[in-house]
């Protein structure tokens, strides 16, 4: 078993799986994790606040961008980690697998580090295309909650890592330089050292007999690439690899890269109104209550209540805004929206400028269908309860015969269909 | 002893502050994220989450991985016979359409079971990755040429100054 493990890693070794690459790539690696963390967190408290938050209205892409370098960092994450993953292989057959308590912990939180950011990047991909029929759990939740295992086990891993890390920060610091009888058996990264050295891999696999031993000995009779064309080859293929998933699939968020949009789940400009749909009229059972000749508008602020027809709404000021739809799964459309504005609704009731509202949809079954806004986005000159989109009506996918538009915000709080608007002390 | 290099006190200071520091961070996350998964995520889930976690760590470890090396040891065997450089141009094209194909294969399969409107995934998936691969097979094709033509003239370069 012994033989076998040191013999595996001895056929696994090769030039581009040292220490320093690891720590190339795995800082490009954590970055893209931090920024999907923190997006994630920001879109996550504008859809769920806690009391006290108070978000910024402008830049009216604030969101747009956030959402969009979310989903497409996410993207970029699958060529990051297999590299990663690539890189450190070598190191799953380290014998013995477990030399003490602290090294088992080491590789139980390693797995639940790789298990938890493979799990992650691979749901919120297929998220963006609703696949939600493939995994047997709740995405938002789950999603939410491993984004903590997954960066709780990066600080981990790099605290543990640390000494590898700091050692291989800088290029002109790395390897080469550092004697290799220096590294200690006993530390982890004596093993990873190890792992990329083939000559004191050599050593370690010298007893292999038998057919294993055939095997090994055919494997590593394979001619050995130049090391470092081999190193930069394997930089550029991550690179290359990266940049093509990035420039084939951000398009649904970046509108400088929708010429070559080719792989993303939405593309601009697809759709009713030329913007794309999330929820549809059917989807939501307001195929009947949206077009019914009865539908009204209601606006409270306790006891004051005003009833709205749809022309009573469009006989008030009205207003033109050009403001983006952002998806929480990633995509985004510029569009030009038109009708009144919320505080004027608002005032109406006389509400308070520092009032909360809350808003009700007729849209039946869906946590969305109340939703809550704070009075930074009531305010705003640019929030209206818009009648049309780009220069038409409202499209029924699109909460004919009302809906919210707010600079900033995730589309799934641009509740469609309106049905009513309380004024909250 | 005095041969060996010992590193200053103060960096092991800090990197030790800097160790208990992520070591406290990173455990407050990993409660964080317990709790999380207790609070908010139902326990008829937890099965389900748990499954993928292990599939992830074997379909990588145990499927992919594996394919990666053995694929990786067919191109290394051919460094008898083909040079290194195009070797590698034909690595970086094979894991690029690779990774490609991981995020673009789930929504062919995704379009063709149906989505809930039409917006969604609404370009043809299976065309575009047929014109992307024909695209890659060129652009590789164009690498080793112009790699092939390189080297052979820093070779004829280098003997033209050698039999001088």
């Amino acid at each position: 078993m012994h033989a076998l493990l040191h013999g595996t890693r001895r056929s696994l070794a090769t030039p581009s799986r040292n220490p320093r690459m690891a720590v190339v790539i795995g800082r490009l690696l954590g970055i893209a994790f931090i920024v999907c963390f923190l997006t994630g967190l920001y879109s996550h408290f504008l859809q769920d606040p806690l009391p006290w938050m108070v978000f910024p209205t402008r830049p009216i892409w604030l969101y747009q961008v956030s959402q969009g370098i979310h989903i497409t960092a996410g993207i970029a994450c699958f060529p990051l980690i297999l590299a990663k993953l690539y890189i450190v292989f070598p190191d799953l057959f380290q014998s013995p697998p477990v030399r003490s308590f602290t090294h088992f912990l080491e590789r139980a939180s390693i797995a639940l580090f790789v298990a938890a950011s493979l799990v992650q990047i691979t749901i919120g991909l297929l998220n963006t295309f609703q696949f939600y029929s493939l995994f047997p759990f709740a995405f938002r939740q789950t999603h939410y909650a491993l984004s903590f295992v997954i960066i709780g086990s990066l600080a981990i891993h790099i605290a543990v890592k640390l000494d590898i890390i700091s050692r291989h920060w800088r290029k002109r610091d790395s390897a080469p330089r550092v004697p290799r009888t220096l590294t200690v058996a006993s530390s982890s990264e004596a093993a990873s050292d190890q792992a990329a050295s083939p000559q004191a891999a050599d050593v370690a696999g010298s007893g292999t007999r038998g057919l294993t031993g055939r095997v090994f000995a055919w494997i590593d009779s394979a001619p050995q690439p130049e090391p470092r064309a081999s190193r930069r080859g394997f930089l550029v293929t991550v690179a290359i690899a990266v940049g093509t998933v990035v420039t084939l699939t951000a398009g649904q968020s970046f509108r400088i890269l929708d010429g070559t949009n080719l792989f993303a789940p939405r593309k601009k400009d697809i759709g009713p109104n030329a913007v794309p749909v999330n929820r549809t009229a059917r989807a939501a059972k307001v195929l009947e209550s949206a077009v019914d000749p009865a539908w009204v508008l209601t606006v409270s602020n306790g006891t004051t209540a005003r009833v709205y027809t749809y022309d009573d709404l469009r006989a008030m000021q009205q207003y033109d805004v050009e403001l983006p739809i952002s998806c929480v799964e990633g995509w985004s459309q510029m569009a030009s929206w038109r009708g009144p504005r919320l505080r004027d609704l608002v005032d109406s009731v006389g509400g308070d400028p520092g009032a909360r509202i809350t808003a009700t949809s007729l849209e039946q079954g869906s946590i969305y269908a109340v939703m809550d806004m704070g009075p930074e986005f009531v305010r705003d000159e640019l929030t209206l309860v818009a009648l049309q989109l780009n220069g038409a009506p409202l499209d029924i996918d699109h909460g004919y015969p009302a809906r919210m538009i707010a600079p900033a915000r995730p589309g799934v709080l641009q509740t469609k269909w309106l049905s009513s608007i309380e004024v909250v002390a | 002893m005095s041969a060996v290099r010992v590193i200053p006190a103060a960096g092991t200071r800090r990197i030790r502050a800097w160790r208990i520091g992520l070591l406290s961070v990173g455990l407050a996350l990993l409660v964080v994220g317990g709790l999380v998964l207790l609070a908010d995520v139902a326990p008829r889930d937890y099965l389900g989450i748990l499954s993928w976690m292990v599939g992830a760590i074997v379909l990588h470890d145990g499927v992919l991985a594996l394919g990666v090396f053995a694929g990786n040891l067919v191109l290394r065997r051919a460094g008898r016979i083909i040079p290194w450089g195009v070797i590698a141009i034909l690595q970086c094209a094979i894991v690029t359409g690779g990774i490609v194909a991981l995020i673009v294969v789930p929504e062919i399969i995704k379009k063709a079971i149906g989505t809930t409107n039409p917006t969604v995934l609404p370009l043809d998936y299976g065309l575009n990755l047929a014109v992307f691969y024909a695209g890659l097979a060129l652009a590789t094709a164009v690498a080793i040429v112009l790699h092939l033509r390189v080297t052979r003239a820093r070779r004829r370069a280098a003997s033209a100054t050698s039999a001088r």
